[in-house]
């Protein structure tokens, strides 16, 4: 068997991007131009103002340990703001997820009404909701407590009913074809299906509402950020310290607690 | 038992069933042979409701149940959760959160007759997979189905839990019921079923 020689191809030629492609990478670096003008964006500035810093940290070191004992009740009470705030979100956000979600509600209009509801919750940030509820219960966790919920209803509900989305159509179809009903679908195909994705969502909000409560409490709803506010503005910066060095521990804390969980659901 | 006649269904454009009949007595077991395509699923999905018809007339004498080639059971459930659920159209929604005790009996007496009563406890996913399929008809059992639609039961199978389960099917024909099977082997068709119906693929349209 002879081997011949495979004739010559001609390359095809190469392929410049389209004009299209120019106009967005134009556009971008436009943005960026003026982004980078408004936010009056300059290194230098930063360089000349290292000395405002080094005052900063020589004034705030070496820390002021003899608020740790109030620092760690605080911060108990942000981990507590963080925990009501997750755990009774989760009626609401159950309720507007198996709405929202195409897995268990077919009828279109409760879908969209549900899905607002959600991202109304979801685009009013938590310390707007704390500002909120500051005037009406006043200062303290409890205002944030009702921030967090609002809040994280709309972040888990989503959350969930994305989960809802993915989970397997099969068991679903198995069950209709027995004659369930939507709801009992939903509880004996779709729940017991992503119950371990929800339960990971679940901690992972959890971690983020520890540390979201947090900042409500500069804005006066209680706990460790209460406690940071009131310590700038005394300049006692050797105490705000001792206040960061505690949240530094309850946020590596809860955020190894609620992975370690998450890694031993698989989800 | 179930009569299907002039069954016509197509998807956007592309027709895959026109005029389809079928009958099945009580007591028999049809085997449906045929490449992809036919129309063989689709036939079954129509007649429980999965699918709606563009066309024809599907006459069920009782209650119609459907195995699927991937199962589709809750794998993280136990095999009594899951045969319990075969029950979930003649439960009310209050009483279908936790089973009720007879449904959980009856359930048992289900996973008994196809021979799965010690596994009951076992989670869905830890079973094999000839196993998995014969919870899921325990499943249809429980539905107090008197015909059982399976399409490709037993393509995801070895070939020793695809005879088992092809037994499950005769037996349960053989109990007075109307089994109609889709099938990729001749072979177990001929072997199993009491009549063999071959489908054409449709003419493209």
């Amino acid at each position: 068997m002879s081997v011949t020689a495979a004739p010559k191809l001609a390359a095809p030629r190469r392929r410049w991007p389209a004009p299209v492609v120019w106009v967005a990478v134009a556009v971008f670096l436009a943005v960026h131009v003026l982004a980078w003008q408004a936010t009056e964006f300059s290194p230098a500035t930063l360089i000349a103002g290292w000395e405002g810093m080094a005052d900063f940290l020589a004034e705030s070191l070496p820390p002021d340990f003899s608020v740790l004992g109030k620092s760690l009740e605080a911060a108990v009470i942000t981990l507590y703001i963080g925990l009501l705030g997750t755990t009774f979100s989760i009626p609401f956000a159950l309720a507007l997820a198996l709405l929202a979600s195409r897995a268990t509600t077919s009828a279109a209009w409760a879908q969209q009404a549900a899905r607002a509801v959600l991202s109304f919750l979801r685009s009013v940030p938590d310390v707007v909701f704390a500002l909120i509820f500051v005037t009406a219960v006043g200062l303290g966790p409890f205002a944030g407590v009702l921030a967090l919920v609002f809040h994280n209803t709309g972040v888990m509900g989503k959350l969930w009913a994305e989960a809802m989305d993915e989970s397997d159509r099969g068991p679903r179809d198995a069950l209709e074809v027995t004659g369930a009903s939507g709801p009992q679908i939903a509880l004996h195909a779709v729940l017991p299906t992503v119950l371990p994705s929800l339960a990971g969502l679940l901690l992972y909000r959890l971690d983020v509402n520890v540390r979201s409560s947090l900042v409500l409490g500069l804005v006066g709803a209680g706990g460790i950020g209460f406690l940071i506010n009131q310590s700038i503005k005394l300049f006692r910066f050797d105490k705000m310290v001792t206040h960061i060095l505690v949240v530094l521990l309850l946020v590596v804390v809860v955020d190894q607690a609620s992975g370690w969980v998450r890694k031993r659901l698989g989800a | 038992m179930l009569t299907i006649r002039g069954l016509r269904k197509s998807f956007g454009g592309r027709t895959v069933l026109d005029g389809f009949d079928l009958s099945v007595e009580p007591g028999e077991f049809v085997a449906l042979l045929g490449p992809n395509g036919s129309g063989k699923s689709t036939a079954l999905r129509c007649v429980v409701g999965l699918e709606t018809p563009d066309g024809g007339e599907i006459e069920v004498g009782g209650n119609a149940a459907m195995v699927f080639q991937k199962i589709h059971l809750v794998g993280r459930r136990n095999a009594l959760d899951n045969v319990c659920s075969g029950a979930l159209g003649r439960l009310a929604l209050h009483r279908s959160f936790f089973f009720p005790q007879d449904v959980r009996e009856e359930a048992m007496s289900c996973l008994e007759r196809v021979g799965l009563a010690d596994r009951a406890l076992d989670r869905c996913a830890r079973l094999s997979g000839g196993q998995q399929q014969r919870v899921a008809i325990a499943r249809a059992l429980c539905q107090r189905a008197n015909v059982i639609l399976a399409d490709e039961p037993v393509s995801a199978l070895d070939p020793q839990a695809a005879v088992q389960v092809m037994e499950l099917l005769q037996a349960l024909a053989g109990d007075g019921m109307a089994v109609v099977a889709v099938l990729h082997q001749p072979e177990l068709a001929h072997t199993y079923a009491h009549r063999v119906v071959e489908m054409k693929a449709m003419v493209a349209a």
